[in-house]
């Protein structure tokens, strides 16, 4: 846990990778929230644009598909007024490692100051950070089934805007969370921000082994699951689920696991319903709640650019604070060499 | 040459011996045990505080050579495994080739002799190319030196042609081995727990396991032929064969040292050093295994080496080889299980040594007057670090590096010849 700290942050305590909400503290997390939420300002101005990244390079690797997220960051950065630069990359299975490594220490050589990085690996941006790249500020964008912390901060960015105060909140997160990186990410969040009734949704082939290590419950009915909930976040469900066996159709899963205005009114009054996105219509969720007066799922787009700005920002100063230690610190030692 | 090597604690559990005393070789023989103060030799070794037991016998280990030299060689990893005091080895049938031809076996064979570092033992390939559809000459690969057959982690899917594969080798009384993991629910790249779930990599089920266990234990009894586990990881795993044995099946099993000492939580922050197939799993297993040690369920425990060059390892987690490069930690590993109380010299010479002769050799090699002298010493207290200039594999992939270590190989001596001297 605090090898996790130490990776993503600078000597002082500062942000200079955001890989996972794990190892952070509320107060970071909290941090990030502010800066987000003074972020959503900025969207509403008429110009747009803040010159925080000015003269810095970020590059947006994406080795693996997706719209929405990388345009969200694409977006972030430019009003960050950041110069960006986007790669689709596909990997092939057998190259993987080491077409990794070459693409990125070639870009590392031309002075990016941020990766971005969308992975199919699970820890893929970790091993970057730590191993490939460490003076490139590493922004995770999804790696594997282990982490999105920026889809899951701006979810906790709604939260708060929304809830306020953690800590008496009852949160539900349904559907699949086996192949769920946001969940995961969630999950720590929500804990370190003091959220104590987190509560997983789904049946046993979508529920990892041992989850209920990380501080949940687990409910394998939509019923007790959402019982009073605050909140509600309801997972994509991927359709080639089916094919593989984890389900039997998307009818069925739809009639045990589907949100629909009926089973809302399990959750209290006032709760909100989330969605990372894309929705599926009529397979996780009733087009009645996804358009309805609960729904934030268009407001968590618009916040998921604040957010990925206020980690950008936070990230790239932490870890232009880094270099400029590291070479004071070389030329201090170079000075002391000298007769 | 004749070597004396004095005041050592001579182990041989086969023996029931355990006292500090003398002992002596000449002409590739063991010449004399007790008090030699009265003799003389070239090589006069004072080895007070030091262990020497038979040699050790490796039931599982990869070479990579033929073509796999980028990872390590005939020459430098039976080098290696005689610095941790081994002399005779089990290849993995798992070459590139693949060895399921008589051609390949001499090949690989000779190589060790040219090296003069261990004996190889090969295992050769339960089908050819290790493809789970047709059988190899198994009776020709027996003939050519192989010392039991085995698919190695490739799974036989076809129930029939498993049977087959058990019928022939019954046929010429020959020896299966297994490496039990169920190929499908053996998708994935660690322990399914909590570790796993937390850093998001597809887990590996105990049942993965215990289901491959129950099936080749169905063929084992069905056939009669006998049969040897490797690489137990789990405390079902280890009920399964406790409960064969007591049925009197002639069913032999070992486990990687590498199982003994870790579990899955080492390889949290996606440390690819620990990535191993079969996986190590949680502590409660770890404690199983070595209980299943004690009480001789498992009867051996073996190298599981499997040296890797740096590339190999450096990628994302799921996109790292498997396998660990063992040889050069094998006798700390030991250590420190000795210095927690979970093993003891006795019991690890047992497993390193006797009972793996046994599986392998057909006898235990003995500290006896006029036995070959297949010796191991043991410095127990010696501390060292781990470095690129001290190690001998080929393999970057150790875990430990840069860590000081205690205990180590002083000596391995085989057929009366000094093979590794620190």
């Amino acid at each position: 846990m605090s090898n996790l700290a130490e990776l993503q942050l600078t000597k002082n305590g500062e942000l200079r990778h955001f890989l996972t909400p794990e190892g952070l503290d509320r107060a970071m997390l909290e941090r990030i929230l502010d800066t987000a939420d003074s972020f959503v300002v900025v969207g509403n101005q008429e110009v747009k644009k803040v010159p925080l990244l000015r003269g810095r390079t970020v590059v947006n690797l994406f080795f693996e598909n997706s719209t929405r997220t990388r345009s969200t960051f694409e977006l972030a950065a430019q009003r960050l007024s950041a110069d960006v630069l986007t790669l689709d990359i596909k990997t092939s299975a057998t190259s993987k490692g080491e077409s990794l490594l070459d693409t990125l220490q070639n870009l590392r050589a031309m002075h990016s100051d941020m990766f971005v990085i969308r992975h199919s690996d699970s820890g893929a941006a970790h091993f970057i950070a730590e191993q490939v790249t460490p003076d490139v500020a590493i922004i995770n964008a999804g790696d594997g089934r282990h982490a999105h912390p920026t889809q899951a901060m701006l979810d906790m960015l709604t939260i708060r805007r929304h809830k306020g105060n953690f800590e008496p909140l009852a949160v539900a997160i349904v559907g699949d969370i086996l192949h769920s990186r946001v969940a995961r990410d969630q999950i720590h969040a929500l804990k370190t921000l003091g959220c104590k009734d987190i509560r997983l949704v789904g049946p046993h082939t979508l529920m990892p082994e041992a989850i209920n290590s990380m501080g949940v419950t687990t409910h394998t009915h939509m019923n007790s699951g959402i019982d009073q909930v605050d909140v509600v976040i309801m997972l994509r469900l991927q359709t080639e689920r089916m094919a593989s066996a984890f389900l039997p159709s998307a009818g069925e899963y739809f009639r045990l696991y589907g949100l629909t205005t009926e089973r809302l009114a399990q959750a209290k009054p006032d709760a909100i319903v989330m969605h990372p996105g894309p929705i599926n219509r009529g397979i996780e969720i009733e087009s009645a709640v996804a358009d309805g007066p609960q729904s934030m799922i268009l407001n968590q787009v618009g916040y998921g650019i604040a957010l990925r700005m206020a980690v950008m920002s936070m990230a790239m100063s932490g870890q232009m604070q880094q270099r400029q230690a590291q070479a004071s610190q070389a030329t201090s030692l170079l000075g002391e060499k000298r007769p | 040459m004749s070597i004396i090597i004095r005041g050592a604690r001579l182990i041989d559990p086969s023996k029931q011996l355990d006292e500090v005393t003398d002992l002596s070789i000449k002409e590739g023989q063991i010449e004399a045990i007790g008090d030699l103060s009265s003799l003389h030799s070239a090589l006069d070794i004072d080895a007070k505080g030091l262990i020497l037991s038979p040699s050790f016998v490796d039931l599982h280990t990869c070479l990579r050579d033929l073509n796999q030299i980028q990872k390590g060689t005939i020459a430098s990893e039976t080098r290696a495994a005689s610095s941790a005091g081994f002399t005779h080895l089990c290849a993995s049938p798992d070459t590139q080739p693949c060895s399921d031809s008589s051609s390949v076996i001499s090949l690989i064979k000779s190589k060790a002799i040219a090296a003069g570092f261990c004996e190889l033992l090969p295992v050769a390939a339960l089908t050819k190319d290790l493809k789970g559809t047709q059988l190899s000459n198994m009776e020709a690969l027996s003939r050519a030196g192989c010392i039991g057959f085995s698919n190695a982690s490739y799974d036989i899917n076809d129930n029939t042609v498993l049977l087959r594969c058990y019928e022939y080798a019954a046929t010429f009384g020959l020896k299966v081995l297994v490496q039990a993991q169920d190929q499908q629910l053996g998708d994935g790249h660690m322990h399914a727990g909590a570790t796993a779930t937390r850093m998001g990599l597809d887990g590996i089920l105990v049942i993965a396991e215990t289901l491959a266990i129950s099936r080749h234990l169905q063929f084992m009894q069905h056939t009669g032929v006998s049969g040897h586990f490797n690489q137990l990881t789990s405390a079902a795993g280890v009920a399964l064969i406790r409960q064969a044995k007591a049925q009197g099946m002639k069913v032999t099993a070992d486990v990687g040292i590498a199982h003994l000492c870790f579990t899955d939580t080492v390889i949290e922050g996606y440390r690819s050093q620990y990535h191993v197939q079969p996986p190590l799993r949680d502590e409660s297993d770890r404690k199983a295994l070595l209980e299943g040690l004690k009480d001789g369920t498992i009867d051996a425990i073996c190298s599981a080496h499997q040296p890797h060059e740096s590339a190999a390892k450096c990628a994302p987690f799921a996109a790292t080889a498997s396998g660990m490069a063992i040889y050069d930690i094998l006798v700390p590993l030991v250590q420190s299980l000795v210095d927690t109380g979970d093993l003891t010299w006795v019991q690890a010479v047992q497993a390193l040594s006797s009972n793996s002769a046994i599986i392998a050799l057909g006898k235990a090699t003995h500290l006896t007057v006029g036995e070959t002298a297949n010796l191991t010493l043991i410095d127990p207290g010696h501390q060292w670090a781990l470095n690129a200039a001290s190690q001998l594999s080929h393999g970057t992939n150790q875990a430990l590096t840069n860590q000081t270590l205690k205990a180590r190989v002083k000596l391995t001596i085989k057929s009366g010849r000094v093979t590794y001297k620190m």
